[in-house]
């Protein structure tokens, strides 16, 4: 029990928000929250327990979003049948991109993911059904009032699935499989896992969260487009988000959700243009000096000492 | 003839294509470093040169070796500073900081100079030579003959000098080349700074034809991946030969097809041969 006490604790926070944080904005910021968590759990799945970089994730995002706008437009489906066929798509396109770019690896396997999703980018930028730049105006999951609020409530499901995948992941054979395909693909073949097949399994599951949280995505923001929902930029905040928080933790994509989400959020209202180079410095100084992560942070010396200052003093 | 006009167009933007390539290619040969920071260098290039002209009335054609010189002691520094913490860490680290690099370099010319697209008009951009029914637009061909001059330049500094010696010495091991007095930091920043370099003055040769803005990097950035893994990974020469084919190959797809499409064939080329023929296509043996 006790160990389930911060997740209880934080989904319970999370439940009760929109009864005191009457704020539309807030309330929005809380929505962009949960859905970047979502998306930093599920690139964890590939970035960090399998310890493949994908910078390509942002494919799994587009093709959701867009699933919900194009069926709606062409074949007048509602949001949520757009949703699941999104969610299948973006399986079979994970079980595409995958099985052709996981058996390159390093940076090779990197700048495959990148090259994979910017297709789809320029292929929804220069189709006529997707209104290329113009971009596609998405249906809203709930009709007014209140709509934003309750698909905030359909997001948090959501983001529980995703905690769940990623708690099982952190403890199952499943997991250690990954993990010793990240440290050495070839020793983990030795001992008998099939990494082809593993990796395989966890973009599978990244692939279909990223695409439900991008449909979620497109419901609320109601206007999706090649920049906004398809861009390389947005791979980079998955990966940040999990490194920031901590590659190959349960904890770690929920942390780095909440601080880069309330960060960029405060500073813009500073300097309009700085989000940028602010995800930039900060990803700089997560490489160089906390690699692990805010999770690790307790393991850094200066934290140790002056933890043990504070408890001498 | 239309074609050969195509293909022409297409060579000519490919001598760029190849001097930015081969910065790369330079610093993943040394250091086994994909730099993912290299076109925000060359959007500072394209500004460096922007301002150069706007304020000191330096045509590019001759500033780009200010440029590249200004770009060098940029490459050192950041390779002092930062990249030189992660040399023999995992990739994975190595691409998030060179990406972390360029979002820090785009953000920052985002905040200094706006979103804005700035062009200079030279007046020989206007011009154009006919040669029977092909025609050339001069600025093209300037650049295009100042990047080919720069590429032989760079493979005669590599093949006959004793710093290109060091270079390619550390290029084909890390570890022996220490043993043979070469001092692998030093040569590996030298590497990273002409790299970046490359990228700066390639950036110069840009902006009579192109217009700048802070996120220009991008598409050359992943244009010279698909260069780098077409001329085989690390392989300056094969960089060249590798922007020759991609120019071509996007004249061809804009004849042919369409002009929006090119940057997609350009991808499938890429996914194709790393699939295929992930050693390149001049290159011999898998790396």
């Amino acid at each position: 029990m006790r160990r389930w006490l911060p997740a209880l604790v934080f989904f319970a926070l999370l439940v009760s928000l929109p009864l005191w944080l009457k704020d539309a904005y807030l309330q929005q910021i809380v929505f962009r929250v949960v859905i970047f968590a979502v998306l930093g759990i599920a690139w964890n799945l590939v970035g960090g327990y399998a310890g493949q970089l994908s910078l390509g994730h942002v494919a799994y995002f587009g093709i959701g979003a867009y699933s919900v706008a194009l069926f709606h437009e062409h074949f007048e489906l509602n949001p949520w049948l757009g949703t699941v066929l999104g969610v299948v798509l973006a399986c079979l396109a994970a079980l595409l991109i995958g099985s052709l770019t996981f058996r390159l690896r390093g940076p090779y396997f990197a700048l495959s993911t990148i090259a994979a999703a910017e297709i789809l980018r320029l292929l929804a930028l220069n189709l006529s059904f997707t209104h290329g730049a113009i971009g596609m105006i998405a249906p809203a999951f709930f009709a007014e009032p209140n709509g934003d609020t309750k698909t905030y409530y359909a997001a948090l499901p959501l983001l529980l699935l995703a905690f769940a995948v990623a708690t099982y992941t952190h403890r199952s054979r499943f997991g250690y499989y990954l993990r010793a395909i990240r440290e050495n693909e070839d020793t983990a073949m030795a001992v008998g896992v099939n990494p082809a097949v593993e990796k395989l399994k966890a973009l599978l599951l990244s692939a279909a969260l990223v695409a439900a949280a991008g449909a979620l995505y497109a419901g609320v923001f109601q206007f999706i487009g090649p920049d906004s929902v398809l861009t390389v930029d947005l791979s980079v905040q998955m990966a940040l988000i999990a490194m920031l928080g901590g590659v190959a933790t349960v904890w770690g994509p929920i942390i780095g959700a909440v601080v880069l989400t309330v960060a960029a959020e405060g500073l813009k209202a500073y300097l309009e243009r700085a989000h940028l180079f602010f995800y930039g410095l900060l990803l700089v100084l997560v490489v160089l000096f906390l690699p692990g992560g805010l999770v690790s942070i307790t393991k850094l010396r200066w934290f140790r000492r002056s933890a043990a200052r504070a408890q001498a003093g | 003839m239309a074609a050969l006009q195509a293909i022409l167009n297409g060579l000519l933007v490919g001598g760029i294509y190849a001097l930015i390539a081969m910065g790369m290619a330079l610093v993943f040969g040394v250091m086994r470093l994909v730099n993912f920071a290299h076109g925000a260098f060359l959007m500072v290039g394209m500004y460096l040169a922007y301002f150069g002209y706007t304020l000191f009335k330096l045509n590019p054609y001759w500033g780009f070796g200010l440029v590249g010189a200004a770009l060098f002691l940029l490459g050192m520094g950041v390779y002092w500073l930062l990249v030189r913490r992660v040399m023999g860490q995992s990739d994975f680290l190595q691409i998030l900081l060179t990406e972390g690099i360029a979002l820090c370099l785009i953000g920052g010319a985002q905040l200094l100079f706006t979103g804005d697209y700035r062009s200079i008009s030279l007046p020989l951009a206007d011009k154009t030579a006919n040669l029977g029914p092909l025609n050339f637009n001069v600025a093209y061909v300037v650049s295009f003959v100042i990047a080919l001059l720069a590429v032989t330049s760079m493979y005669l500094f590599m093949k006959y000098t004793e710093m290109g010696r060091a270079i390619r010495g550390v290029a084909q091991n890390r570890l022996v080349a220490p043993l043979m007095g070469i001092r692998v930091q030093w040569i590996s920043g030298v590497s990273f700074a002409f790299g970046v370099a490359c990228a700066g003055a390639a950036g110069a040769l840009l902006l009579p034809i192109f217009y700048v803005n802070p996120t220009i990097g991008g598409p050359y950035n992943l244009k010279s991946f698909v260069i780098v893994v077409l001329g085989g990974m690390g392989s300056v020469e094969g960089a060249a030969l590798g922007g020759l084919i991609l120019g071509v190959t996007e004249g061809l797809t804009a004849y042919y097809w369409s002009d929006s499409y090119t940057q997609v064939v350009d991808f499938v080329l890429f996914l194709a041969v790393l699939l295929l023929r992930p050693q390149g296509l001049l290159g011999k043996k898998a790396p």
